[in-house]
């Protein structure tokens, strides 16, 4: 019987070539889109699982707000995870990593290179962490200063092979010049951790003033033992903090409790995070590495589900609209003794039969489109990894889902025609109003509509933020880092290039209004005494006296730091968030005070007020932020002005590679480097645009398939108008009048839902566009557009046909 | 006696009129007997055939076929009796297109559950009392008129039924390729032993009948 039913489904395809070709590209667009999302999906679900004890390792976070500044922090403090370790007994274990140094030259043979993949971490490592060990004794590696763990790709790189590692000496650019001996070769992590380090040095060898609970510099992770719920853990912070914290805080600033803290609208708050939930959920500040978003693994699966929906709507409107091809079949089958459901599994066996040829085309899809669809989404998924058992049972049962969703109604459509009916008179259903064909074109074109709205918005947007006043001028700017340049002769350089006739100024400086830069954040009062009710936070970043004119940062009062004004050390410049904290009328030449750790209180003059200016991600309203004279020399900054940008680009990198000979020479441009902060939005605007596309795509060929079978239909009708005196464009508009409905329909229904949708994407952006109404309308004529010029094409071709013949075929 | 139709009656609702398209049919059918049905256009000729085989239903009166009382049967019963019992011929033939001439009469078979094998048997029996075997392979497409309505009977037959209905089967054919078919039923008829009631407008073909009924407008004029 199956064998039946395969049969003749197969020679019904191969009459039917056109349906069956438009059917089996639109369901394999929609299965290929479904595949790769998945694969995306399971990849980013899969993050961090593959440590044994993954479901017991949690992260310390901290919630800060002091002084109006708010910290959510994936760092906590150094004692941090001793303290809970020895005071608590569920904590069975805690690693710590300390990646805040940035990135180390590492030499390999007369050369250095800049590895930024790098950490320090506690001897407990491999007691929380699983990470294979291919050669060494993980138990003892990093227990001793100078030791270093790496992975094999490491061991490749400098030593050849992870035997030939074992025991070496790598030469660091720590303080000048240290030695680590490799303790332990370990095996590549895999690409879904959330770090993903290929040296591991020894904690040891931090230079830090360990035993402070103020400062928040360490990724902490703790292992809970078996069975303790971390919510509950997450209440002994509290005594941690009145038991730890509040005696260091005492001797700083004048603290009596938590509650007096809490009172003057301060927070301090510590919270275990699921290691698991890390990669998805957390977006906090000093990640090791950007995190993936929940937020876009749920818009993609949507845009995927919705995608193969319309492909499998295709098949069902194709399927009944032809029926009339099929009715016979039923009827003879039906009178030669067929029972309605024998006939409902035949049109399923079909379907899945069609399923399972579109998903042969969809892999091929997939096959040629997952490099493109890596580069766009950054991950490094491969093609051959859908051959694990997992994915291939889930493929293999792909073809009977889609089948049985796009098959059950038209299966249940054909089966239901009486035989007596179909057998005698003609039976014509083509053309009959069908509502649910109606609802399922509507459902398609407002899938489209809404996705392509969200494309356009998501595209603005990003639009938006690039040409946005960010209050500097981020073009014509080159950061050069200069990690491995002797601090001596960094000046040097410096007074060099800024020599040459193109470049305008040149200044030194860590602190820089693109992400990956360095930021510190300080408390200030408004007396020399401190408390918490006179006291804020903001970030003060140590600049030179070039830094404001190089970055192109606009003084709206007061003046810039000057090497005329001997007394600027302990100027201070703030902007205009800062400026009103500080509730100042006349700001110029007032007192701010600040403390070091030692308890030493400095008193900064206020010498000028800048523009505010974007530092973070325009996600986010500008921060209060002050400028201070200091002498950090991490990068250099050079504003050019020039069109051969190569040219000056290789002027500089000679200087560079003479004054520090074997020195990697690293450099950025600042609006590159400004993009990098938006990578994830380009990303998601890009997957947009191809998922609307595809959408459109798929509900296109299924209105073509329609409207080519519905002018089929009435080609005795048309002829006979013509014949009747009808024009060729009175028939055309006849055609379309009814889809041109569904499309306006469509549109209608998509609006709201659109602007819903992106309405509350745009609340993450503290900078944003309007939604325009033209938005709305520009999608809503290309759709129509788009479906017109579609059914034109059958339309047009049915009614220039010659009454003659279609009359004489009848 | 294999079926008796007692005041049967067939209407129709068209807009507000009710239209008897037949009208209280009394008639008793044996084994055996060969019935030619005759009449003009819209006499109810077809629509008394298809009643018959339980495509169409009467909406009065009673029917009923081997002692079994069709006229209040379900849907699912009725299919099985006639798949068990009953055989259609059509004036168009109605063969499936996509399925070759062997396929074409084994789906009967197909649907009563009937092994491979067994199947296969029959079939080829089939082919070869009609003497088709070297068309077994081709589509109906690629068939004469005549050679797609004998495939038609033999499909018909292959399940062995006890009645044979035939809808004007000679309508689609000319005259010498009728005439065939006519004697096959004939000698079906009377060498099987197997009951038909044939539909035709033609004096000459319902004369192969032993029983010749005359319908005008949903009643029977003479039998």
């Amino acid at each position: 019987m199956i064998r039946n039913y395969f049969k003749i489904a197969w020679r019904n395809l191969l009459k039917n070539r056109g349906f069956t070709a438009i059917n089996i590209i639109g369901l394999s667009l929609g299965i290929g889109c479904f595949i790769i999302i998945s694969m995306f999906v399971i990849d980013e679900l899969s993050y961090d699982r593959f440590h044994e004890k993954a479901n017991r390792i949690y992260r310390v976070d901290a919630d800060i707000i002091m002084g109006g500044t708010e910290l959510n922090l994936a760092v906590s403090s150094d004692p941090m995870g001793a303290t809970l370790k020895k005071d608590y007994p569920e904590i069975e274990e805690y690693v710590r990593f300390y990646a805040s140094n940035g990135p180390k030259l590492i030499k390999k043979g007369n050369e250095f290179i800049r590895e930024s993949a790098i950490t320090h971490a506690d001897s407990t490592l491999f007691n929380v962490f699983t990470l294979p060990v291919i050669i060494g004794d993980t138990k003892t590696a990093l227990v001793e200063p100078n030791t270093v763990v790496i992975t094999e790709t490491a061991a490749n790189r400098y030593f050849g092979s992870p035997k030939l590692a074992i025991g070496k000496m790598l030469e660091t650019d720590d303080n000048g010049k240290t030695l680590y001996k490799v303790t332990a070769v370990i095996e590549d992590m895999p690409k879904t951790s959330h770090f993903n380090f290929d040296f591991f040095f020894s904690m040891a060898n931090v230079s830090y003033d360990f035993g402070t609970y103020l400062s928040h510099n360490f990724h902490t992770y703790v292992v809970l033992k078996e069975g303790t719920n971390h919510k509950t853990f997450n209440n002994h912070f509290i005594e941690v903090i009145d038991k730890y914290i509040l005696p260091q805080a005492k001797q700083v600033m004048q603290i009596e409790s938590m509650d007096d803290f809490k009172a003057s609208g301060n927070k301090l708050e510590y919270s275990l995070m699921p290691l698991t939930d890390i990669h998805l959920h957390s977006a906090r500040y000093a990640e090791i590495s950007p995190n993936g978003s929940i937020q876009y693994v749920y818009i993609f699966s949507a845009a995927a589900l919705f995608i193969l929906l319309i492909a499998c709507i295709n098949f069902m409107n194709l399927t009944t609209a032809r029926s009339s091809g099929r009715a016979k079949e039923v009827g003879i089958r039906k009178v030669l003794g067929s029972e309605k459901k024998a006939l409902i599994w035949q049109f399923l066996t079909e379907s899945t039969l069609i399923a399972g040829l579109a998903l042969v085309v969809g892999l091929f899809f997939v096959w040629l489109s997952l490099g493109w669809f890596n580069s766009i989404s950054g991950k490094e998924l491969e093609f051959f990894s859908l051959l694990t058992p997992k994915f291939v049972i889930f493929i293999l049962l792909l073809p009977f889902v889609v089948g049985g969703l796009a098959g059950v109604y038209p299966a249940f459509f054909l089966s239901s025609f009486k035989p007596i009916k179909v057998l005698k008179g003609k039976l014509s259903t083509g053309h009959k109003k069908n509502s649910l064909r109606n609802f399922l074109v509507v459902f398609q074109f407002a899938t489209s509509i809404v996705l392509i709205v969200g494309t356009i918005v998501i595209y603005k947007q990003i639009n938006h933020i690039q040409s946005a006043n960010l209050g500097f001028n981020k073009d014509h700017v080159l950061i050069v880092d200069n990690s491995g340049v002797p601090r001596e002769t960094r000046q040097s350089i410096k007074n060099e290039i800024e020599q040459l006739a193109d470049v305008k100024s040149a200044s030194f400086g860590g602190y820089l209004p693109v992400a990956n830069s360095s930021r510190s954040d300080n408390t200030f009062s408004m007396d020399a005494v401190m408390t918490e009710s006179n006291s804020f936070n903001m970030q003060t970043w140590r600049v030179d006296y070039d830094y404001i004119e190089t970055v192109g940062i606009e003084v709206l009062d007061g003046r810039m730091f000057s090497r005329d004004f001997g007394s600027d050390s302990t100027g201070i410049i703030l902007n205009e968030t800062a400026l009103k904290l500080t509730g100042f009328e006349n700001p110029i030449g007032k007192k701010l005070y600040s403390t070091e750790r030692d308890g030493t209180v400095i008193t900064n003059t206020i010498i000028g007020v800048i523009k505010n200016f974007n530092y973070e991600s325009l996600r986010e309203n500008v921060g209060a932020l002050s400028l201070k004279l200091g002498n950090n020399s991490w990068e250099t900054i050079y504003r050019f002005n020039t069109a051969d940008i190569g040219g000056l680009l290789s002027t500089i990198e000679n200087k560079y590679k003479a004054a520090a000979p074997g020195m990697p020479f690293k450099y950025q441009f600042m609006d590159e480097a400004f993009d990098d902060m938006y990578r994830q939005e380009r990303r998601v605007g890009t997957v947009a645009l191809a998922f609307s596309l595809l959408a459109i795509i798929i509900a296109c060929l299924g209105l073509f398939g329609l409207a080519t079978y519905i002018a089929e239909q009435r080609t005795k009708e048309i002829g006979i108008r013509k014949v009747l005196g009808a024009s060729v464009t009175t028939i055309v508009r006849m055609l379309s009048t009814d889809f041109v409905k569904l499309v306006m329909l469509a549109f209608v229904i998509a609006t709201p839902i659109a602007w819903w949708f992106m309405h509350k994407w745009l609340q993450d952006f503290a900078y944003r566009i309007e939604l325009n109404w033209w938005i709305f309308a520009i999608t809503g004529i290309t759709a129509l557009a788009i479906a017109l010029i579609t059914l034109s094409f059958q339309a047009i071709r049915a009614a220039i046909a010659n009454p003659v013949d279609s009359l004489k075929t009848e | 006696m294999l079926l008796r139709l007692s005041q049967a009656t067939k209407e129709v609702k068209n807009g507000s009129e009710k239209i008897a398209l037949l009208d209280s049919i009394d008639l008793k059918v044996e084994e055996g007997e060969f019935i030619s049905l005759m009449g003009p256009s819209g006499s109810g000729k077809s629509t008394l055939l298809n009643c018959i085989g339980m495509l169409d239903s009467f909406t009065d009166g009673g029917y009923v076929f081997l002692e079994e009382p069709v006229h209040s049967m379900k849907e699912k019963n009725k299919s099985k009796l006639y798949k068990e019992y009953i055989g259609f011929v059509f004036q168009a033939y109605h063969l499936i297109d996509e399925l070759t001439v062997q396929e074409n009469i084994e789906t009967p078979l197909l649907y009563k559950n009937i092994k491979s094998s067994e199947r296969k048997a029959m079939v080829a029996d089939m082919l070869d009392k009609f003497n088709i075997v070297g068309k077994k392979d081709l589509f109906p497409a690629q068939l004469s008129g005549g050679q797609q309505q004998l495939v038609g009977i033999a499909r018909a037959l292959i399940s062995k039924p006890k009645l044979i209905l035939a809808d004007e089967p000679t309508g689609n054919l000319n005259s010498k390729q009728g005439i065939e078919i006519m004697e096959l039923f004939s000698q079906l008829n009377k060498e099987e032993g197997v009951t038909i009631i044939q539909a035709t407008h033609s004096e000459s073909n319902a004369a192969y009948g032993s029983r010749i009924i005359n319908l005008l407008d949903g009643k029977i004029v003479t039998d």
